[in-house]
């Protein structure tokens, strides 16, 4: 009797693998794109955060918890369903890069702040008793302390964002979830399907976090 | 290095087991064994004196779900009740829960319903995985779209965006009515009817596509169905694989409601006919 993961499913699975590397492929694009996005704002969002400037550290609070305190999910179908209403009507690509970025940006910020931070103040001052303006000396002796530090969170956030480009799915997103839903729904084949997909997601993640542990523990011998 | 293999292995061994595992679950059937006696899948609803179903609760006239009162009503819940009478001699022994498409397979494997009577359409690959009885209803595949659009049929449609949902037999029906006529349309997926109709709305797809009675339920004043049917999709009750003698029960029941004239009753109770 077949159940949900008799033979012929994956053999039918293995047949259409060209669907499945497609979306691999462009759940890997909105990642590396996605991440680069967060990374950016997250250190410049981090660093308005720890700003001695109130209006700085008023501008990332408004960001981080705008962002942190409402679902991905949300925020991805206000920008696919929601602003075409207002006439603004963005591919589905970039509302993956931006709607992921700008959350995982938000996350990032708050580790980097942290971060900042968790660094004594007397390195500031020491910096600033060397001649060194605010800028300068988050650039050439906070933050590469800092960095240490943030590490590790920051890994974490970068895993949860490959994993979440799956809310793309949700909005026709051509992802690796949305061809593995779409193609496992129209066959009902979704054993096989949801297994190989988490597998795929699994060999993106994984080299990712074990490298991320790795430079870790170089920068703990560097510092 | 060493490490990272013996995790991946690790990791594909697991996987490989909990696909085995669940694979292995699935139970014999036992109707050969004792002819005489009531059959097992027949006897746990006996047992359990209530029949389960699932079905669908946002189309209207089929299954649907109203707001106020919260009860759940339509044909296919009338043939719910006929069945659960055939099985436990009383109709209102049922317990009904709502589908979507994409929930319909999993929930008949994992034995939460005992069969699925939700606008369900019988196609060659999906009666590898379930039991579908004979078909109760024939629908044809319509097509929506916004007033404004001025579109009149498919041909309207070229190089414009189709909205399907997920686990429909819709886009390969309409792909090829589109091969027919040469032209070419994209289709997009959503998982569920609702999210199809919100794409409609903010311009998304140009035009949502599903069988034409899930889309009566979606009319509102600022689109139109228009009058053609695409390849007719026609409706089974499903069981999972296993449960042999349950789907047999319920394809003759439907036989005879179809014989007796019982259905035609039911369409026409319904405006379906």
């Amino acid at each position: 009797m077949p159940g949900p993961f008799a033979g012929f499913k994956w053999l039918a699975l293995f047949e259409d693998w060209q669907i499945f590397l497609e979306g691999f492929l462009v759940t890997l694009e909105v990642s590396c794109l996605a991440l680069a996005l967060a990374l950016s704002l997250g250190i410049v969002g981090g660093m308005l955060g720890a700003a001695p400037n109130r209006f700085l550290r008023w501008v990332n609070r408004c960001y981080v918890e705008f962002i942190q305190n409402t679902p991905l999910v949300i925020q991805i179908i206000f920008l696919y369903h929601g602003l075409p209403h207002l006439g603004v009507t963005l591919p589905v690509f970039l509302i993956g890069v931006l709607g992921i970025g700008v959350y995982h940006g938000a996350y990032v910020a708050e580790s980097i702040r942290a971060g900042i931070g968790a660094i004594s103040r007397g390195q500031l001052e020491s910096a600033y008793s060397q001649g060194f303006s605010y800028w300068q000396a988050m650039r050439h002796v906070v933050l590469p302390q800092a960095k240490r530090i943030v590490l590790p969170p920051i890994t974490n956030q970068v895993v949860s964002l490959i994993k979440n480009t799956s809310v793309l799915a949700m909005v026709a997103g051509g992802d690796l979830m949305y061809h593995a839903d779409s193609w496992s729904s129209s066959n009902l084949y979704y054993g096989p399907a949801f297994v190989i997909t988490g597998l795929l997601y699994l060999a993106i993640c994984y080299p990712l976090a074990r490298q991320a542990r790795r430079l870790e523990r170089e920068l703990e011998v560097s510092a | 290095m060493k490490k990272i293999f013996s995790f991946a292995l690790i990791a594909i061994i697991a996987f490989g087991l909990l696909a085995a595992g669940c694979g292995g679950t699935t139970p014999a059937p036992k109707s050969e064994a004792s002819k005489d006696a009531v059959p097992a899948d027949i006897k746990a609803i006996k047992d359990r004196g209530v029949f389960k179903a699932g079905v669908k609760v946002d189309v209207p006239k089929f299954g649907y779900k109203d707001a106020k009162t919260g009860k759940i009503d339509g044909f296919e819940i009338d043939l719910v009740k006929a069945i659960a009478k055939k099985i436990l001699g009383d109709e209102n022994k049922i317990d009904i829960q709502g589908v979507v498409a994409k929930t319909r397979g999993p929930l008949l494997d994992n034995g939460d319903v005992d069969a699925v009577i939700a606008t369900f359409t019988i196609t060659e690959e999906r009666k590898k995985s379930y039991n579908f009885s004979d078909p109760y209803y024939t629908d044809g595949v319509a097509l929506m779209v916004k007033k404004a659009s001025g579109a009149k049929s498919l041909k309207d449609l070229d190089g414009k965006k189709i909205g399907v949902s997920q686990s429909t037999t819709t886009k390969k029906a309409l792909q090829t009515e589109l091969d027919k006529l040469g032209i070419k349309a994209s289709f997009l997926e959503f998982g569920t009817y609702a999210e199809v109709k919100a794409a409609l709305d903010s311009g998304r797809v140009d035009c949502y596509s599903i069988d034409a009675a899930i889309l009566f339920g979606y009319l509102d004043d600022s689109v139109v169905i228009l009058p053609d049917r695409y390849s007719p999709q026609e409706y089974g009750a499903a069981t999972k694989k296993s449960n042999t003698a349950l789907a047999k029960l319920i394809n003759d029941t439907l036989n005879d409601m179809k014989k007796s004239g019982e259905i035609d009753k039911l369409l026409q109770k319904w405006g379906l006919k």
